[in-house]
């Protein structure tokens, strides 16, 4: 009987899984070989042979074969590619994940104004990111808001010229904006499911607002907390388009100072270098695994469903 | 420590727009609570009960009145600072902590206070020549030694790594009594804490609730709509309807003398026979036949609601009152015995001896006058006989 209908399945399963061989399989498996590949010609699809070298090229611990002046992208990844995005990470998702806590948990409170608030928080979500990023560009344009009110006109934060350091701020500030809504909502969906017969029984065992967030709140929340940690550093390795929105280019000089991994990737294929791209992909592919491999190990212990 | 209530009333809000009423949870409630005593408060589903253990527990806010511990007015002190212990009725153990730190973690929210000592071990005074006294937590050492004290005597000593999910209903329950005893509080409320458990774990739990108790010698005060359940663990009852006590007292008083008709039903079971009936010459009648005859007062005549408790109601063949008996069921040790009468309000129950002779058909009763009471018609259906 289950054998004689087998193939019904396999036809409504056909379209996805021909839509994802297609889209997704084809071309990560494309990635992966194309990432060992020597000297691959994008064009004719032609290379000579099997090689590691397109790891170290992109990470410039291996010379790239041709000419004695190296171009400037050899040092690309290195220096600011790895940096940029490992800042990003690693500042944005912290920050925004409390921020976005401090928010729901303050929404919550506050049931007279919740929907009107959630509302004006959800805004930046259902707007386009590069329009957003266009809003950002004029607050932090050298004669915008941000410089007036700090009184520091005509020294540009995201504009020509900028110092990295000072494009980096002004990129993380939008870049935890942009991500708000999002995990707001997560949250606040998750403290909607807290059971408020917990925090009469904090009440009554006398802890305090700060030692119930900390010892009611986040643990029942950490189900939602594992979930939106692990998106948003997924999200914030493969950060791109808010640089593009912001910046419009890969740097505030005539370089790529502000250059993120995807961001290189990107570019590589630009220029014809795919097999460097791939080996790019490849890395980023390795430490996200890794990282999200380390996230679910850690919060076996953390993480009350 | 004495515990009052007085003209407690809890109201809350309807929407005049949406033509929703306000709803008077509980109405001028006025009690007083024994120290060191397990107090019920009884009724059924919707009767106001955790609205009232609520108030006392300052998680809601009574719309008037004043409550009183002792001789402090605590009616608007916030819950924290109240010194009680609320078990809830659905437990509210915190899932994600263990056994052990679910019952630590009142403790590590406590402040005692304590004499400032000198380096040589006396006492520092401050500037008006007192002891100065100052407050500090309490230390691991101490939260670990109240905490299995507390396991001990609820007997869960060896849950305490485990997490709440991990056990059955009944040890949630010790847990949850761990957790609000172990403080030391000067009032242990229990809001329906048998509820969720089966009748063996009921029955072996209430028991277990009366020792811990009697141990502790905390003022308690019990919520719970099972009479049976009231009746056979507290020292003294209340029994309320909508909002309103209707009679408060020793249980067996109360059950012996109920105030009204509602009381009378609630109490008991099976539940307690009703007739319609009527006063005569100063003796009660049920149809044709005398079933009681006044002897403390006189009465006018009138109509009644007549109440017979079913162990009032003994087959005699000389007896007064007939009966159909429909179904015989055996429990043991007695029969019940369900029947009808052309006067009664809902079909007869009643119990007698395993050994009494009884068949399906009819059969006439005596019926023993102090277990039969006859109710007014009118206004609260008071007991007037
Ligand atoms: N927050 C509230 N808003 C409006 N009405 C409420 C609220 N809480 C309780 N009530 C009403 O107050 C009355 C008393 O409720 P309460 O919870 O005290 O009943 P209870 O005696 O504990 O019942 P149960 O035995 O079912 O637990 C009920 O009619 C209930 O609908
Ligand atoms: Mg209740």
């Amino acid at each position: 009987m289950i054998k004689k209908n087998n193939w019904k399945g396999w036809l409504y399963l056909a379209p996805i899984i021909i839509l994802m061989s297609v889209f997704t399989f084809y071309p990560l498996i494309s990635t992966f070989l194309i990432a060992f590949m020597k000297n691959y010609d994008y064009q004719v699809q032609t290379s000579e042979g099997f090689t590691f070298d397109n790891f170290g090229i992109v990470l410039h611990i291996i010379p790239i074969v041709s000419g004695n002046a190296e171009p400037a992208w050899v040092t690309d990844v290195i220096e600011y590619a790895i940096p940029n995005t490992l800042i990003i990470t690693f500042v944005t998702v912290p920050l925004s994940i409390i921020i976005a806590l401090a928010i729901a948990v303050g929404l919550n409170s506050i049931p007279k104004f919740q929907k009107i608030f959630q509302t004006i928080f959800f805004i930046p979500y259902v707007t386009n990111s590069i329009a957003v990023g266009m809003v950002f560009a004029v607050l932090f344009d050298y004669k915008g808001i941000i410089n007036f009110l700090i009184g520091d006109m005509g020294s540009p934060w995201i504009d020509q010229g900028a110092p990295r350091w000072k494009a980096m701020i002004a990129l993380c500030i939008y870049i935890i904006w942009s991500s708000l809504p999002f995990k707001i909502l997560i949250f606040l969906s998750g403290l909607a499911g807290i059971d408020k017969q917990y925090y009469d029984a904090a009440k009554i065992d006398a802890a305090g607002r700060f030692k119930t967030l900390m010892h009611v709140t986040v643990p029942l929340l950490s189900p939602q907390i594992l979930y939106v940690m692990i998106t948003s550093f997924i999200g914030a390795f493969k950060e791109y388009d808010s640089v593009v929105g912001l910046i419009g280019k890969p740097g505030t000089d005539a370089g790529t100072n502000m250059y993120t991994v995807v961001y290189y990737i990107y570019d590589s294929i630009g220029r014809n270098q795919v097999d460097y791209a791939s080996a790019a992909a490849v890395l980023l592919f390795i430490v996200i695994l890794a990282f999200t491999g380390i996230q679910f190990w850690v919060s076996k212990k953390r993480v009350h469903y | 420590m004495e515990i009052r209530l007085k003209h407690l009333t809890k109201i809350f809000p309807g929407n005049p727009k949406k033509n929703i009423p306000d709803t008077h949870a509980v109405e001028d409630l006025n009690l007083t609570i024994p120290d060191g005593k397990l107090y019920a408060l009884l009724g059924p589903s919707g009767c106001g009960k955790s609205t009232t253990l609520n108030m006392i527990a300052g998680l809601s806010e009574p719309s008037s009145g004043e409550i009183w511990f002792g001789d402090e007015d605590v009616t608007d002190l916030s819950p924290e600072k109240r010194g009680i212990g609320l078990v809830f009725q659905n437990y509210a153990l915190y899932p994600h902590m263990t056994v052990y730190k679910n019952v630590a973690f009142p403790l590590t929210n406590l402040r005692v206070e304590e004499e400032v000592k000198d380096a040589s071990g006396n006492t520092v005074l401050d500037g008006e020549g007192k002891p100065l006294i100052k407050k500090r937590k309490l230390t691991k050492i101490e939260i670990d030694k109240l905490v299995r004290e507390t396991a001990k005597i609820v007997q869960i000593e060896e849950y305490l790594w485990r997490k709440p999910n991990q056990l059955s209903g009944g040890q949630q329950q010790r847990v949850a009594i761990a957790r609000a005893l172990v403080k030391h509080p000067r009032v242990l409320l229990l809001d329906e804490p048998l509820s969720n458990l089966d009748a063996r774990l009921r029955l072996q739990t209430r028991e277990e609730i009366r020792r811990i108790q009697k141990s502790t010698g905390i003022t308690t005060i019990f919520v719970t709509h099972d009479q049976e359940e009231a009746m056979s663990i507290s020292d003294e009852i209340v029994v309320m309807k909508l909002g309103v006590e209707q009679q408060s007292g020793l249980p067996q008083e109360v059950y012996n003398e109920p105030a009204n008709r509602f009381v009378a039903n609630f109490l008991g079971t099976p539940p307690i026979n009703f007739f319609h009936g009527e006063i005569k010459d100063n003796k009660i009648y049920v149809g044709d036949a005398m079933v009681k005859e006044i002897v403390d007062k006189k009465l006018p005549d009138q109509k009644v609601t007549v109440g017979i408790r079913p162990e009032g109601i003994v087959p005699n063949p000389k007896g007064v009152l007939p009966f159909h008996v429909d179904q015989i069921i055996t429990q043991g040790r007695d029969i019940l015995i369900q029947g009808d009468h052309p006067e009664e309000t809902r079909p007869c129950k009643f119990v007698v001896d395993a050994f009494t002779d009884v068949k399906v058909g009819d059969i006439r009763c005596d019926v023993k006058p102090h277990k039969c009471f006859a109710f007014s018609l009118e206004g609260n259906e008071e007991r007037i006989a």
